[in-house]
């Protein structure tokens, strides 16, 4: 369950708009920062909130890359899967994060910590090959600094 | 109307028109996956492409979402074109499985079709094949993922057509997934209509999953009877079993879809217990020993007791062939009937309807689409009619104003404004909005139903508003409809409807009536019997005496429940015809197995008074699966067709007559003015819409209503449910887990004053015995009503019409015993 505090504002937001269902992404992104990703309890929350069925809700929720239906590490890594990205990078990011990490796309390694995420271009073109962890962009990549950075997520984690 | 050249062929059509459905016109099928002329297009899949060789945009463009322009030239078999379709093709491919020798649709799979009429032959995408998990969608569905080619006809049709919510798209990309948010049975009652929709596998047949390719079946055009709508459908039968029944198009009817319980409620037809040989006296016959029997007792019964001690029944889901062959029977043998009707109340709506149906005001479901103000009264349509809902829903999609004045807790998959109203108050619900839609009185214009009698006094004052402002904005319609029921309201609100559509006629709008009748052929029906022909006068007839004999032809009326009617067991002799296992037929001294509709075929004459007919689909028999026991059949040499003894209700009915009638059809002509057509062997395949007259009724003058006594009287009301009520697709095993539990409902005031709680055990007291069910307690079910389902469960029957008036001292809650 939703704090209350958190619900209320919610629920001032959503009378608010002119279509509650024009506030959808808002109150899941809501409820992933509450759960850490969109439970199953979530969808029916999100659908009681806004008027809509929970139907409705998992195709808006499972439509969108920055939603997680399922659980995820703490760090969430969206590695671009891009043509620039590709053209920039030696190895592809998403191979080299792979062996790095020792999972596949879409999976989270065993401490938890991390889960990999291939996406369809973050906009960083500029600094390819890129990648971004929990929002935060990190490029132009190389091999040594991925080591760099996930060791450093693991020291902080 | 814009001129184009389609394959340098020159067509012509009003703008707006897509290029797809110009070249329809020419007879060019341009491949399409997402195009569906129900649904439109959303250019989804691309396959549709053609060149534009002049036009405002010349080169590959997709047919079904281009406009077509003046002076367009587009060539479909343009080698650039073809090649784009057949990438298109290849690519749509790349995920689908190569599963079509296990597949059910394999045979009639657009897919198939497609790919090797495209041109592509070969496999050369190397890659794996994306998979998914298939959900258990119920009974009917069968679900298979990996099929799916992302055309979006599924929940177009699922969600934006029918209106229904719980089958969605999920995911992006690769992973796009249409189901349910979980498993479990669609909702819809539409639902079945996902497999002819589905360009290939993914939802396919369930009952008749593995039972044959297209090309093994007998298939025939058929018409639908569980319901008064006749929608068009194509049957398939094979080793003498109905395997399969789809949707036929049909422009004025259903156009290209039916409601489940037409689809899957055909097992009636098949079923085990089905009667197939001749019974006397509890010994199994020959047909023909049977009916000579049938013909022999018959006779001893009116040579000793008269002509009146023998009586006819017949129903309203028998043929109009067979209908007339009973009435000729009654008439030569000057026996009573035919009863058709299962009491006088029905028999009157009906007839009155049939009365009032103006050519002029008639619509067909597809006109009524076209209507933007729509009053409902007196009908439930999913449940009574549920075809009749998916075009309310599209009239409304289009804009149109929908209100129902309803005692049921109505339920239609669209927004539209309820006024739970019981019963008495049907007739002046529809004046008051009569009144307002009349507007200020004009010179020479009558208002509908005079100020003879005030509204009652006891209708509350804000739906009293409701209804005048419904009026007024009926008023300002371009095309205002009224949709007038008959099961349970009487002959008053029926002929008021039809006075008001056609006051709202006279008002220089195309405004119309449509009817919802109980049966496929109660049209028929009202027009073969007189108000007599109801079973309650029957009944008075055998319970002082009068009728020694019952001759019951394809009928439940004799049935109460589970059981037979307590006044036919007096009988001295009770001879059933019938394909059904009824209890009557188990109760029969004799009985005379006849046909269905499948190996009969028939005319039904539908609400609209449009007689279509079936064409047989087989010639029937024991189906192959019984007679082997599930093993291979007996290998025994004989020329007869096991279990295809029955003969046809026209041909049983005419050997007791002592006639021989050569041609049904023809023979009918003499039966009633409107059936003269008959007499000509021309069949229009949309039917043949009869000439009716319009004999106006006189509503104006019918007294006032006795009044309900708030609190001291209840209206009983019994609901039909789209699973469960009809008499024969009751009996489809595959839609008994779609029947909802039987409930008798009472509005949440009346039930806080009778001391009643949802879920407490119920017994009415009626006049024809008692009426025990749980209670259930809805806001949505209007005060002073209680609603009894049409089930097997309760005894309904009773209740003895679709509305009688019961003392709230009838009504009892049953202690509970606790059970531990």
């Amino acid at each position: 369950m939703l704090p209350k505090t958190r619900k209320k504002a919610l629920q001032k937001e959503i009378a608010a708009a002119e279509h509650a269902r024009e506030l959808v992404v808002d109150v899941l992104m809501a409820l992933q920062a509450h759960y850490g990703h969109v439970t199953d309890e979530a969808v029916f929350e999100a659908a009681d909130l806004l008027g809509m069925t929970p139907m409705e809700i998992e195709e808006v929720a499972t439509f969108y890359t920055f939603i997680y239906r399922r659980p995820v590490g703490k760090y969430v890594i969206h590695v671009c899967d891009s043509v620039i990205c590709w053209m920039e990078s030696e190895r592809p990011l998403l191979e080299v994060l792979c062996e790095k990490l020792g999972i596949a796309p879409g999976e989270t390694t065993a401490d938890g910590l991390f889960t990999l995420l291939p996406v369809c271009c973050i906009g960083y073109c500029d600094r390819a090959p890129a990648m971004l962890i929990n929002r935060k962009a990190y490029g132009p990549l190389t091999e040594n600094k991925i080591d760099r950075i996930l060791t450093g997520l693991r020291q902080e984690g | 109307m814009l001129k184009l050249t389609i394959d340098n062929q020159p067509v012509a059509v009003p703008a707006g028109t897509k290029v797809i459905a110009a070249a329809e016109k020419l007879g060019i099928m341009i491949p399409r996956f997402c195009y569906h002329p129900a649904l439109g297009s959303v250019g989804a899949c691309r396959v549709c492409a053609v060149s534009v060789l002049k036009g405002p945009r010349t080169g590959i463009q997709m047919s079904c979402m281009l406009d077509v322009e003046d002076g367009m030239v587009v060539a479909t078999g343009d080698p650039a074109a073809v090649a784009f379709r057949r990438q298109v093709i290849e690519w749509l491919m790349a995920n689908h499985p190569h599963d079509c020798p296990v597949c059910d649709e394999g045979g009639h799979c657009l897919l198939q079709d497609l790919t090797v009429s495209g041109g592509h032959g070969r496999r050369r995408f190397p890659g794996k094949k994306r998979t998914h998990r298939d959900q258990q969608l119920g009974p009917l569905i069968q679900h298979e993922m990996n099929r799916c080619i992302q055309c979006y006809r599924c929940v177009r049709f699922y969600r934006e057509f029918a209106g229904y919510p719980d089958l969605g798209v999920t995911g992006i990309a690769a992973r796009v997934y249409f189901g349910r948010f979980r498993e479990g049975t669609l909702e819809s009652p539409f639902a079945g209509n996902l497999i002819d929709i589905c360009p290939t596998g993914v939802f396919t047949d369930k009952p008749s999953r593995y039972k044959g390719r297209r090309w093994d079946f007998q298939r025939s055009p058929s018409i639908c009877i569980h319901c008064s709508l006749g929608c068009h459908t194509t049957v398939s039968a094979r080793y003498r079993e109905i395997v399969r029944i789809e949707a036929r198009f049909s422009p004025t009817v259903n156009g290209h879809f039916i409601c489940d319980r037409g689809r899957y409620g055909f097992a009636y037809a098949n079923a085990p217990e089905r009667p197939r040989q001749g019974r006397i006296d509890g010994e199994t016959q020959p047909v023909s020993t049977a009916l000579d029997a049938a013909l022999e007792r018959l006779t001893t019964v009116s040579r000793t007791h008269g002509p009146d001690a023998v009586a006819c029944i017949g129903s309203a889901r028998s043929s109009l062939e067979t209908l007339g062959a009973l009435k000729r029977l009654c008439e030569r043998r000057s026996w009573r009937g035919p009863f058709l009707w299962p009491d006088a109340q029905t028999a009157r709506a009906v007839q009155t309807a049939a009365a009032c149906l103006a050519p002029e005001l008639r619509l067909s479901m597809k006109e009524l689409e076209d209507a933007d103000f729509i009053l409902v009264v007196g009908a439930d349509p999913v449940n009574e009619a549920p075809m009749l809902a998916l075009a309310l829903r599209q009239a409304q999609r289009q804009g149109a104003t929908i209100a129902v004045c309803d005692p049921r807790p109505v339920a239609l998959p669209f927004a539209f404004e309820h006024l739970a109203l019981a019963p008495p108050f049907l007739a002046d619900a529809i004046r008051i909005f009569a009144r307002a839609a009349a507007g200020p009185p004009q010179a020479g214009v009558r208002a509908s139903g005079g100020d003879a009698h005030p509204p009652d006094p006891n209708m509350p004052p804000a739906v009293q508003a409701r209804l005048a402002a419904m009026g007024a904005t009926a008023r300002t319609c371009r095309r205002p409809v009224i949709v007038c029921g008959t099961q349970i309201v009487n002959s008053r609100t029926v002929a008021r409807a039809a006075d008001t559509a056609r006051m709202l006629k006279s008002a220089d709008k195309p405004a119309g009536l449509f009817f919802v009748l109980p049966g496929a052929n109660a049209f028929a029906a009202a027009l073969l019997s007189d108000e007599n022909g109801a079973f309650n006068t029957l009944q008075a007839g055998i319970a002082d005496g009068h009728v020694k004999a019952v001759l019951a032809v394809e009928s439940d009326l004799p049935a109460a429940g589970e059981g037979l009617a307590p006044a036919l067991k007096s009988l001295d002799l009770l001879v059933v015809c019938d394909y059904l296992n009824t209890a009557a037929a188990r109760a029969a001294d004799i009985l005379v197995p006849t046909r269905s509709v499948f190996e009969e075929g028939g005319i039904f004459i539908n609400q609209t008074g449009c007689a279509q007919r079936a064409a047989p689909v087989h010639v029937g028999g024991t189906p192959v699966a019984q007679t082997g026991g599930g093993d291979h059949p007996p290998r025994t040499f004989e020329r007869s067709i096991p279990g295809a003894e029955a003969l046809s209700a026209v041909q049983a009915l005419d050997r007791l007559a002592g006639t021989e009638t050569a041609d049904p059809p023809a023979a009918l002509a003499d039966l009633h003015p409107v059936l003269a057509p008959f007499a000509s062997r021309k069949w229009p395949d949309e039917g043949q819409l009869l000439d009716l007259s319009s004999e106006a009724a006189p509503s104006a003058d019918w007294p006032p209503e006795e009044p309900p006594a708030a609190g001291k009287t209840f209206e009983l009301v019994v609901r039909e449910r789209t699973f469960g009520s009809e008499a024969l697709s009751q009996r489809a095993d595959c839609l008994r887990p779609l029947e909802k539990a039987p409930r008798i409902l009472v509005h949440s005031d009346d039930a806080a004053r009778l001391g009643i709680a949802a879920g407490d055990r119920v017994a009415l007291t009626c006049a024809g015995g008692v009426i025990e069910g749980t209670a259930d307690v809805r806001n949505t079910v209007a005060a002073g009503v209680v609603i009894v389902d049409r089930h097997r469960e309760l005894n309904w029957p009773a209740a003895g019409a679709g509305w009688v008036r019961i003392e709230a001292k009838q009504i009892h809650k049953i202690e509970k015993e606790r059970e531990r």
